[in-house]
């Protein structure tokens, strides 16, 4: 999954001598928490509404007037991302920095705006989440092999598998989500037992007398 | 005198004979009952129309399950659910859905035209159809569509789901309608498919407050199942005072069920039915209307639906159950053929954690009704 699968596009731009008014104002209005700021057309800052309210406020030893500029607000030379970045390399870098939103470019051009909101709406496409659907959990032992064993145990049955995510459990093994488009999850939990798998979820029905 | 809805045809909503969803549970149900000496007199209804359907799914899903129901090619029938391993595709599809859409809504019509009282639909309760997707063996949503029937004439509804799957489609579908009150008992989500009917799940617009899910642990048994949905339902009916009752009468919450994890017996789902048939009688004047749904263990789901026709007539329950029926499914059953109507007390394994298990879904219950209730008064 790539940047521009879940960037917003076009962005919302504004100029850097808007007045911190209207920059909140445009933020109200549209119901966004970020705005890249753009001098024609070129990208010169990024300014949130955190941004603002702290500008103006009391807080601060000599707050802004609602009649500054935002170019005095923004914070400059912002980081971009890249409309072909994995969608996962953008989100390692906005949680090193600590940063809310990446602007996107392409060639030079604002072309859209990632923001943490975008990235955990990647996180429910990319679990299937948000699709009917049930879950199973499996660990295996992390040896190679050992998921291409679950992979071709399941592409021996007709399923629709909507995402398989795989991260480590301790030294020894990993553990891996499977969302199914599927009602029919308990017996694919009950065959992969069978085939030795050890399925943490569903758990296992007690038997009926 | 209640009304029982049925019709052959239903008989060809099949998904071929491998397939969880078949129209053998209705008829072992049927068989026990005319073995226990009933003479069940059904009702036949029309096949809902294609306007109908469009009552609730769109114009470009409709034509899919056609154009698939007619031996056609429909190369995107995937993304809208059909085709898959729940939902294979059979020729004739399309009618045999509306078939039971028909009886839905016909049992509406009873209610509303005839001022009958007790009305049960002997199939459907497909409450996993969307509107453009196929979903969980449902085609075509039943219950919406009945229940838009009922409040386009006046009738407010709550609908109860007692199905162990979330009613995510009736839900969907309904989610901003204030004329709709959905409760939903399942699973939770976060063990068995859809994966939806978080408590969170409140509504939205005008319809804020009326969509009520009661996400239940895995291994929940009758008695904190009862605690519950006592809880619940009744605060819900008081608050939201329906014109009718809309049942999804699953039987797939029980022990013996091979899809999910609930634990109940059919001892508790007599005692669901009586409640049920109880709350009609003080809320609704007594109008109620019961579909079938999920249930996959043979011998249970029949059991269940087959205790359901007998207290809706007020007949008396038998204790033991006839040979003659038992002999000639067994071959069906997997295991033996059940010798009484309940099961044996009792029926499973003793369940290890269960007083953590009821401490919870109380919680859940109780951070429901806070949650709703803020949108009430
Ligand atoms: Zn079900």
């Amino acid at each position: 999954m790539l940047v521009r699968d879940i960037m917003s596009s076009p962005a919302v731009s504004i100029p850097p001598a808007m007045t911190l008014e209207d920059a909140y104002r445009m933020m109200q209005q549209k119901g966004i928490r970020h705005l890249p700021v753009l001098d024609e057309g070129r990208l010169v800052g990024v300014i949130t509404d955190r941004d603002l309210r702290l500008a103006t406020s009391t807080f601060v030893r000599s707050p802004l007037s609602l009649q500054g500029r935002v170019s005095e607000v923004m914070c400059g030379e912002p980081m971009t991302a890249e409309a072909g970045d994995p969608v996962e390399d953008v989100a390692f870098r906005m949680r090193e920095r600590k940063i809310g939103c990446l602007p996107v470019m392409d060639d030079g051009q604002l072309i859209g705006i990632v923001t943490g909101v975008d990235l955990l709406d990647a996180l429910l496409r990319m679990t299937g989440v948000n699709k009917p659907s049930g879950r199973l959990e499996v660990r295996l032992p992390d040896h190679p092999g050992e998921l291409a064993r679950l992979t071709s145990f399941l592409s021996h049955r007709n399923l629709n598998v909507h995402s398989i995510l795989t991260y480590p459990e301790g030294r020894d093994s990993t553990r891996t989500v499977l969302r199914i488009g599927s009602i029919e999850t308990r017996a694919l939990a009950n065959d992969l037992r069978r085939a030795d798998f050890e399925v943490l979820w569903p758990p296992e029905k007690p038997c009926p007398r | 005198m209640p009304s029982v809805i049925y019709h052959p045809a239903y008989r060809n909503y099949s998904f071929g004979e491998q397939h969880s969803f078949s129209p053998l549970r209705v008829d072992i149900m049927l068989d026990l009952l005319e073995s226990l000496g009933h003479r069940v007199e059904t009702i036949e209804p029309e096949p809902a129309t294609r306007q109908d359907i469009l009552g609730v799914h769109s114009d470009y899903y409709v034509r899919r399950v056609e154009t698939l129901s007619a031996g056609g090619d429909v190369p995107d029938c995937a993304d809208y659910g059909l085709g898959t391993p729940d939902n294979p595709i059979f020729p004739g599809m399309d009618e045999a859905a509306r078939w039971l859409v028909g009886g839905a809504l016909h049992g509406a019509r009873l209610i509303w035209e005839k001022g009958e009282k007790r009305v049960l639909q002997l199939g459907g309760g497909l409450h996993h159809a969307l509107r453009n997707i196929a979903s969980g063996f449902c085609i075509y949503n039943d219950l919406a569509i009945a229940i838009n029937w009922l409040t386009g004439h006046g009738l407010w509804v709550a609908y109860i789901d007692i199905d162990v799957h979330h009613g995510d489609g009736v839900q969907q579908i309904l989610y901003d309608d204030k004329r709709v009150m959905t409760i939903s008992f399942h699973e939770s989500g976060q063990y068995l498919f859809p994966g939806t009917g978080e408590i969170h799940e409140l509504g939205s617009g005008a319809g804020r407050g009326l969509k009520l899910n009661v996400p239940l642990e895995p291994f929940t048994e009758g008695e904190s199942y009862l605690e519950v949905f006592d809880q619940v339902v009744p605060a819900a009916l008081r608050q939201f005072r329906p014109g009718v009752l809309v049942v999804q009468a699953g039987a797939d919450a029980h022990f013996a069920d091979p899809l999910a994890d609930l634990m109940l017996a059919t001892r508790d789902y007599e005692a669901i039915f009586r409640r049920i048939l109880g709350w009609a009688d003080e809320f609704t004047a007594g109008r109620v209307l019961f579909t079938l749904g999920g249930g996959y263990s043979f011998s249970a789901a029949a059991r269940v639906w087959a205790l359901l026709y007998l207290l809706i007539h007020d007949l008396p329950l038998p204790t033991d159950l006839p040979e003659v029926w038992r002999s000639r499914w067994s071959r069906i059953f997997d295991g033996q053929p059940p010798a009484a109507l309940h099961d044996p007390n009792p029926g499973h394994a003793e369940i290890p954690n269960r007083e953590e298990i009821a401490h919870r879904n109380r919680q859940v219950a109780k951070r429901l009704l806070e949650a709703a209730s803020h949108y009430w008064f």
